[in-house]
C-alpha cells in the first residue's frame, strides 16, 4: 500500500484539492489528509509551517472534512490525520456521524494505542490506526491486534516528522518481524520516506509506505509534486 | 488525589506519541519504587532541608493585615534555593532520573524559575541539561537565563508560536520522542501526561504539609488558602493540605491578563472548555475551531493555555473555586507586598496576592493564607518596563 499524506487546506483550498487529484491520478493507494492543528508535537519544522499556514488561510476543520466528503466516489483509500483534540473538541460522535461513511481510519499522533478507548467509549465509529514504534514491546501487540483497523501505523524513526531514518538498521528490521510474526495487519511504514529506493525498500519490508514531509514540501507547486509523486511509483 | 488509571475523573490521561508510552510506563515504575523505599524518602528530606532550605517559614504580615482588614499569612517558599517552590520537584524528579539511569534531562520553563531548578539539580548531580524557554520569555526573564548558563545547561530559545510557555513545552516533548531512550523530561507543573500531574503533585505536596502543620501549632485553621495557578504545580502543592477539612476554603487565581476578551489573558480554568492538549485531557482555551488561543500575561509562569488536569477535576467538583486577576492588580500587589512588607513577590505569586487584597471587604477579619511562590528578582525588568509605562 503506497500512500501520501497532505496538509488540509494548504496552502490554499483550491491547491491542495488539485494536490489531492494528483495523488489520486498517479494511482496512489490512500491519502492521508491532515486536519490542521496548532500545536502540532508530532510535525517537524516543514509540516509544522504548513499546518500554521493553513489555518491562516481558514483550513477550519468543516472545511478540510467538507473535501474530503467530495471524494466519495473516488476508490483511493481515505485516512485523516490530525490531533485528539480536533476530533475531542469538534465533538468525538459528531466527527464520526460525519465522516464514517467516508473514511477507513484515522490517525491520531498524540492519541496512543491504550488511549483510542476515549474515542470509541463515546460512540467513534472509524477505524483508529494503531502504533508501532522502535519502542514497541511484545506486551503491546494485544492491543494493536483490538484495533479495528486494517492497518498498522508503523513509526520507523524516534522523532517527528520530517527526521531521517535507516530502513536497513536491525532495530528496525526486528521491530518489523516482531510485528509480522504477531499480527495480521498490514504494516505501514510512515515517517523517514523521502525517495524511490525508500519506498521500494519500504514495500520489501513492510507492507506500504506513506510519504510526508517531502510531498508537503510540494504543496504549493502542485507540477512539482505531480512529478514528485510519479517518481516514487 | 489518586489518578485511576491515569485519570482523575474524566480529566488527565496520556495523549502523547505512541514511542513515549514505555517511558512513561518506565516513571511511573521508577516513581512506584521511590515512594514505597524509605532510602529515597530520606535522601530526598535531606537534599530538601540541607540544600533547599526546607522547611519554608509561614510568616504573618502584619503591616498588610492590619492595613486591609484580614489576617494575611504567607507561605514562604520565595526564600527557597533558587527562589520558587519549582526546585521541591526537581529535586524529586533528577533523583527519579538517576535511579533509571538518565543522564540527561531536558525541561520547558516559562519564568526560567523551573529551568533554573532544573540546571541546578543537575549541576548537583553531574546530569547533562537543555532547556526549552520560547524566545519572548528569554528576552523577559534574562536573569534565569544567564542563570541557567552559569549552571551548565544549554537554553534553547523556541522561535515558534507566541514564543511563550506551549511553545517550550512543545519543544521539549519534541526532543523527547527523539532522544527518548537516555533523556528524562523533568516537566515542572501538574500537567503533561501521566504520571506526570501525580508525581509533580507529591514532590509538591510538602508546601501544604508544612503550612497545615504551622496551623496546627497555632492552634487554628485559615479560613481560606490562594494560590496562583499556571500550570497548577505550586497551587495543588499547597491544597493538598487541606484538600480534606471542608472549612478550609480553597481559591487558585488564575492570569487575567488585560481584560476577559480572547487572546487577552490566560484564564483557562476560569473561561476554557475541556480539551485534550500537551498530554492531558483538561480545560483548555481554544477557539470555535478546537485550536489553542493565544494568551497573555504580564507574568510568563501563568501565561499558558493549558492547566494540570487534578485541577479541573477539582473544579468540577466544586472544591476549589477558580478566579482570575489582571496584570494590573497583580502588578498593585508586587508594590504594596514590597513597600509594606519588604518582600518582592514573583509576578505569579503577586496573581495571589492580588486576589486578597482586591476582596480585602469579604475577607475581612479572616485568616488567609497565600502560597508566595517565588520570588521577585527575575521580573524587576518587566516591572521596570510598567513602572515607565505609569511615569
Ligand atoms: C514563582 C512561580 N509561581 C508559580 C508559577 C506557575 O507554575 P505552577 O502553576 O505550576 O505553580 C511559576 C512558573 O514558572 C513560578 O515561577
Amino acid at each position: 500500500m503506497r500512500g501520501i499524506y497532505l496538509v488540509g487546506g494548504y496552502p490554499d483550498r483550491e491547491t491542495f484539492n488539485e494536490c489531492v487529484h494528483s495523488v489520486i491520478e498517479s494511482g496512489f493507494d490512500f491519502l492521508e489528509i491532515g486536519i490542521p492543528f496548532n500545536d502540532p508535537i508530532a510535525d517537524g519544522p516543514v509540516i509544522a509551517r504548513a499546518i500554521h499556514e493553513a489555518l491562516e488561510n481558514g483550513a477550519a476543520p468543516d472545511q478540510v472534512m467538507d473535501d474530503i466528503l467530495l471524494l466519495k466516489n473516488t476508490e483511493i483509500k481515505k485516512y485523516v490525520m490530525t490531533y485528539a483534540n480536533v476530533v475531542y473538541s469538534y465533538g468525538i460522535k459528531k466527527f464520526s456521524g460525519k465522516m464514517a461513511d467516508y473514511l477507513d481510519g484515522v490517525i491520531i499522533p498524540d492519541l496512543p494505542n491504550r488511549m483510542s478507548r476515549l474515542f470509541y467509549d463515546n460512540g467513534f465509529d472509524i477505524p483508529v490506526v494503531p502504533f508501532a514504534t522502535l519502542e514497541t514491546r511484545l506486551s503491546d501487540i494485544d492491543m494493536i491486534n483490538r484495533s479495528k483497523s486494517e492497518i498498522i501505523y508503523f513509526v520507523g524513526v524516534r522523532g517527528i516528522t520530517g527526521a531521517s531514518g535507516n530502513l536497513e538498521s536491525s532495530e528496525l528490521l526486528e521491530k518489523i518481524r516482531m510485528l509480522k510474526d504477531n499480527t495480521d495487519k498490514k504494516v505501514i511504514i510512515g515517517f523517514g520516506i523521502k525517495t524511490r529506493d525508500d519506498a521500494v525498500r519500504a514495500l520489501r519490508i513492510g507492507d506500504g509506505f506513506v510519504v510526508g514531509t517531502e510531498a508537503v514540501k510540494r504543496q504549493k507547486k502542485p507540477d512539482e509534486l505531480k512529478s514528485y509523486l510519479n517518481s516514487l511509483m | 488525589m489518586r489518578a485511576t488509571d491515569g485519570f482523575y475523573g474524566q480529566y488527565g490521561g496520556q495523549f502523547v506519541p505512541e514511542i513515549l508510552i514505555p517511558a512513561l510506563d518506565e516513571l511511573e515504575r521508577a516513581y512506584q519504587d521511590f515512594k514505597n523505599n524509605d532510602g529515597s524518602i530520606k535522601l530526598l528530606q535531606r537534599y530538601l532541608n540541607e540544600y533547599a532550605g526546607r522547611p519554608t517559614p509561614v510568616y504573618y504580615a502584619k503591616n498588610i493585615s492590619e492595613k486591609y482588614g484580614f489576617g494575611l499569612y504567607l507561605k514562604r517558599e520565595d526564600l527557597l534555593h533558587t527562589g520558587a517552590h519549582k526546585i521541591n520537584n526537581t529535586i524529586g524528579q533528577v533523583l527519579l532520573a538517576v535511579s533509571m539511569k538518565k543522564k540527561r534531562v531536558i525541561a520547558e520553563t516559562g519564568a526560567g524559575q523551573h529551568g533554573v531548578a532544573t540546571a541546578t539539580a543537575a549541576a548537583l548531580f553531574g546530569l547533562t541539561c537543555r532547556i526549552y524557554m520560547g524566545s519572548l520569555d528569554v528576552e523577559r526573564q534574562m536573569p534565569n537565563v544567564k542563570k541557567m548558563r552559569l549552571l551548565g545547561a544549554e537554553v534553547v530559545p523556541v522561535d515558534e508560536g507566541l514564543r511563550t510557555l506551549k511553545d517550550a513545552i512543545s519543544a521539549s516533548l519534541k526532543d523527547w520522542v527523539t532522544n527518548v531512550t537516555g533523556t528524562h523530561y523533568l516537566l515542572g507543573s501538574v500537567a503533561g501526561p501521566h504520571p506526570f500531574p501525580e508525581i509533580v503533585a507529591y514532590f509538591q505536596s510538602v508546601i501544604g504539609r508544612e503550612a497545615l502543620d504551622y496551623f496546627r501549632l497555632q492552634g487554628f485553621l485559615p479560613d481560606c488558602v490562594i494560590a496562583c495557578v499556571g500550570g497548577g504545580s505550586n497551587a495543588l502543592g499547597i491544597f493538598q493540605g487541606f484538600l480534606e477539612l471542608s472549612a478550609v476554603e480553597l481559591i487558585g487565581v488564575e492570569a487575567g491578563g488585560r481584560s476577559l476578551d480572547p487572546g487577552q489573558n490566560a484564564a483557562t480554568l476560569t473561561l476554557g472548555s475541556r480539551g485534550i492538549f500537551q498530554g492531558a485531557l483538561s480545560y483548555l482555551l481554544q477557539d470555535g475551531f478546537c485550536q489553542v488561543r493565544d494568551v497573555h500575561s504580564v507574568s510568563a509562569g501563568l501565561d499558558y493555555a493549558g492547566v494540570g488536569p487534578q485541577h479541573s477535576f477539582l473544579k468540577d467538583s466544586g472544591r476549589v473555586t477558580y478566579t482570575c486577576v489582571f496584570d494590573g492588580q497583580a502588578l498593585n500587589a508586587f508594590h504594596e507586598l514590597t513597600r509594606l512588607e519588604g518582600i518582592l513577590p514573583a509576578l505569579e505569586s503577586a496573581h495571589a496576592v492580588a486576589y486578597a487584597l482586591e476582596h480585602a471587604q469579604d475577607l475581612r477579619g479572616k485568616r488567609v493564607l497565600v502560597n508566595l511562590s517565588g520570588r521577585g528578582d527575575k521580573d524587576l525588568g518587566i516591572i521596570e518596563k510598567y513602572m515607565g509605562k505609569e511615569a
